[in-house]
């Protein structure tokens, strides 16, 4: 009785143990079988990863090489275009600079192009041209030398023989005119108050005549000024008179005045001599008040 | 006011043109701000001129500012006159020019007011150094005739002169004669150079046509201007004497430069040559007496033409330099003679 279910039952016992041990052995297969893969797998992509790391040093030394015989020419060329641009901008800047020494030009096709830059007491003033054609004779094609400055004349007397001595010259000519002129502008523009009348001009500015007096408002009389410069190379001038208007007699004191002022006129430049009159006028006015 | 003062007021303002008429109202600055506002310009020009000479008859209008208005008409329409030129000289070794504008007017209108006891002389100085001096003729008997008068506009330190030519050609010795000692010269002589255009007469005379000068300043680089012929329009277009092209242009550009020439309107020039020809046994040829002739170049615009000629391919290039001295020889009436 109980021997013959004990027998099935291990029987069964046995059945479901080797059942298992199949199963088991399954799994194990298949666990061994995906272990496989993954294995080969990561060979694999180990593979891979060593191609991609030969690749990319490959990479990197054949840039390398490339760099090592590229890059040192075109650094040199780059510098030199450099440094030659750079020297250009240099000669073409000194070159335009020239023009402040006050004679300075350029070569043209048929000579050369003169510029006489003028300036009085450290102010750069007007510039002046002259075209001169290298021929013989030499001649001056054009020019923009104002029309009362004697350029015919200094021509005929060096142009020929000492070119030199025709430039020297004309910039003396040139920058005592523009010496003359500026000074009469500043007399007009900085100290009319104190003038009594217009000033009396000539386009060379070497004959200049105006009327003025020390106290605008006061009751003194005005003092007439007549300015002469024969010197056309000069920017003072050579003759000087004052007078005083309206009195036939001066008192001695205003006779020194005036004689002193014939003096200032003679030695300083007018828009000087006139702004010493101003600082003087501003020390009388501080007298009064004190 | 006179009455020949009145009308001849009237006859100058007649001729100024409506629309320059404020400006040179202006510019005479003899009728004050509001009494030129109480016309109304709108009108007929009869009745602004009316209004007007009525105005000046307030303010007592005398024959010196009449003359004065004439004056900056005669400035407004330069063109109406052929101008002459003169040109004085001094003495070698003169003494340094200092003009002084008061004894250069008080010394011409003395030695006009000497010879001719009749004359009205008037001066207006400008701003580029130039006096403008008119003057209404007279003789000893009669009085000075208003509607023909002289201009002459004087550069103060330089020896150059233009006059418009005159009718009365009897004056023109006494006018020389003034302006050579008001001005403290010796001399004085008429150059071979006449225009309408005062301003191109200044130009050539002073020299100063062609203002443009080559500097390291100037950041634009020379251009050579094409004169018209755009060589370069299509790449498919050849032009067969390209060559001679170019030559014309560079050789038209080198005598008559990038500026723009004065304007002159004629040239003439006489002839009194021999007659050179090709063939043997010619008439004329065997003339031993010169030919006289006379050829004269008239333009609107004479220096532009000439210089278009050889680009136009009127005329081979260099054009002949009796032509092309012109401006350079300050001359527009040549006399040409065998040497």
């Amino acid at each position: 009785m109980d021997n013959g279910s004990s027998v099935l039952a291990h029987l069964e016992r046995l059945e479901t143990q080797v059942s298992r041990s199949h199963k088991q052995s399954e799994e194990l297969q298949s666990v061994q079988a995906q272990e496989g893969a993954l294995g080969t797998k990561i060979h694999k992509l180990r593979r891979l990863r060593d191609e991609l790391r030969a690749a990319v040093r490959h990479r990197r030394a054949s840039v390398k090489a490339c760099i090592a015989n590229v890059e040192p020419n075109q650094t040199v060329e780059i510098n030199e275009q450099e440094a030659l641009e750079e020297k250009l901008e240099n000669v073409k800047a000194i070159l335009q600079a020239y023009h402040f020494t006050g004679l300075s030009g350029k070569l043209t096709s048929r000579g050369v192009c003169v510029c006489i830059s003028t300036a009085f007491e450290g102010n750069l003033l007007d510039s002046y041209f002259v075209d001169l054609v290298i021929q013989k004779p030499l001649r001056i094609h054009h020019h923009s030398v104002p029309v009362f400055i004697p350029l015919e004349e200094i021509a005929a007397k060096y142009l020929q023989t000492n070119i030199q001595h025709f430039l020297f010259s004309l910039c003396e000519y040139l920058n005592a005119y523009s010496g003359r002129k500026y000074q009469a502008d500043r007399l007009q523009s900085d100290f009319a108050a104190l003038l009594t009348g217009p000033l009396q001009r000539n386009p060379l500015c070497n004959l200049l005549s105006f009327t003025y007096k020390l106290d605008p408002g006061g009751q003194s009389f005005p003092f007439c000024a007549r300015l002469l410069y024969k010197d056309l190379t000069a920017t003072l001038p050579t003759d000087v008179t004052v007078t005083c208007q309206g009195v036939e007699v001066l008192s001695t004191s205003w006779e020194e005045q005036r004689a002193s002022h014939e003096t200032l006129f003679c030695t300083k430049p007018l828009h000087q001599v006139f702004a010493s009159f101003t600082r003087k006028g501003e020390k009388l006015d501080m007298s009064l008040v004190s | 006011m006179d009455e020949t003062i009145a009308e001849f007021i009237k006859r100058t303002i007649l001729k100024i043109p409506m629309n320059e008429l404020t400006t040179i109202l202006k510019a005479w600055d003899f009728l004050s701000e509001n009494q030129l506002q109480t016309v109304n310009f709108r009108q007929r020009k009869e009745s602004v001129v009316q209004h007007l000479i009525h105005l000046c008859e307030e303010k007592h209008a005398s024959i010196s500012d009449a003359a004065q208005l004439d004056i900056i008409y005669m400035q407004f329409h330069q063109h109406q006159k052929v101008w002459d030129v003169f040109q004085m000289s001094k003495g070698p070794g003169e003494d340094v020019d200092l003009f002084d504008m008061k004894q250069f007017k008080n010394s011409f209108k003395k030695i006009l007011q000497r010879a001719l006891k009749n004359v009205t002389v008037s001066f207006r100085e400008t701003e580029e150094n130039a006096v403008w001096i008119r003057i209404a003729w007279g003789t000893q008997y009669t009085k000075p005739n208003q509607y023909k008068p002289t201009y002459v506009v004087y550069y103060s330190q330089t020896p150059y002169a233009f006059t418009s030519s005159s009718m009365l050609r009897r004056n023109t010795p006494l006018l020389g004669q003034a302006l050579t000692i008001a001005s403290k010269h010796h001399q004085i002589v008429k150059m071979d150079l006449r225009s309408r255009y005062l301003d191109s007469l200044k130009a050539i005379v002073f020299k100063q046509y062609n203002q443009t000068f080559e500097t390291h300043n100037s950041t634009t680089p020379l251009q050579e201007r094409s004169l018209g012929l755009d060589i370069n329009m299509d790449s498919r277009i050849i032009h067969e004497n390209i060559v001679e092209k170019e030559r014309v242009q560079r050789i038209t550009q080198e005598t008559f430069g990038d500026y723009p020439q004065p304007q002159l309107e004629f040239a003439q020039y006489k002839l009194e040559t021999k007659f050179k020809s090709g063939l043997n046994g010619s008439i004329l040829a065997e003339r031993e007496e010169p030919l006289r002739c006379l050829i004269k170049f008239s333009s609107p615009h004479l220096l532009e033409a000439l210089k278009s000629l050889a680009p136009a391919g009127i005329a081979d290039a260099p054009l002949s330099p009796l032509l092309t001295c012109i401006p350079n020889k300050r001359m527009n009436y040549f006399k040409i003679r065998d040497k």
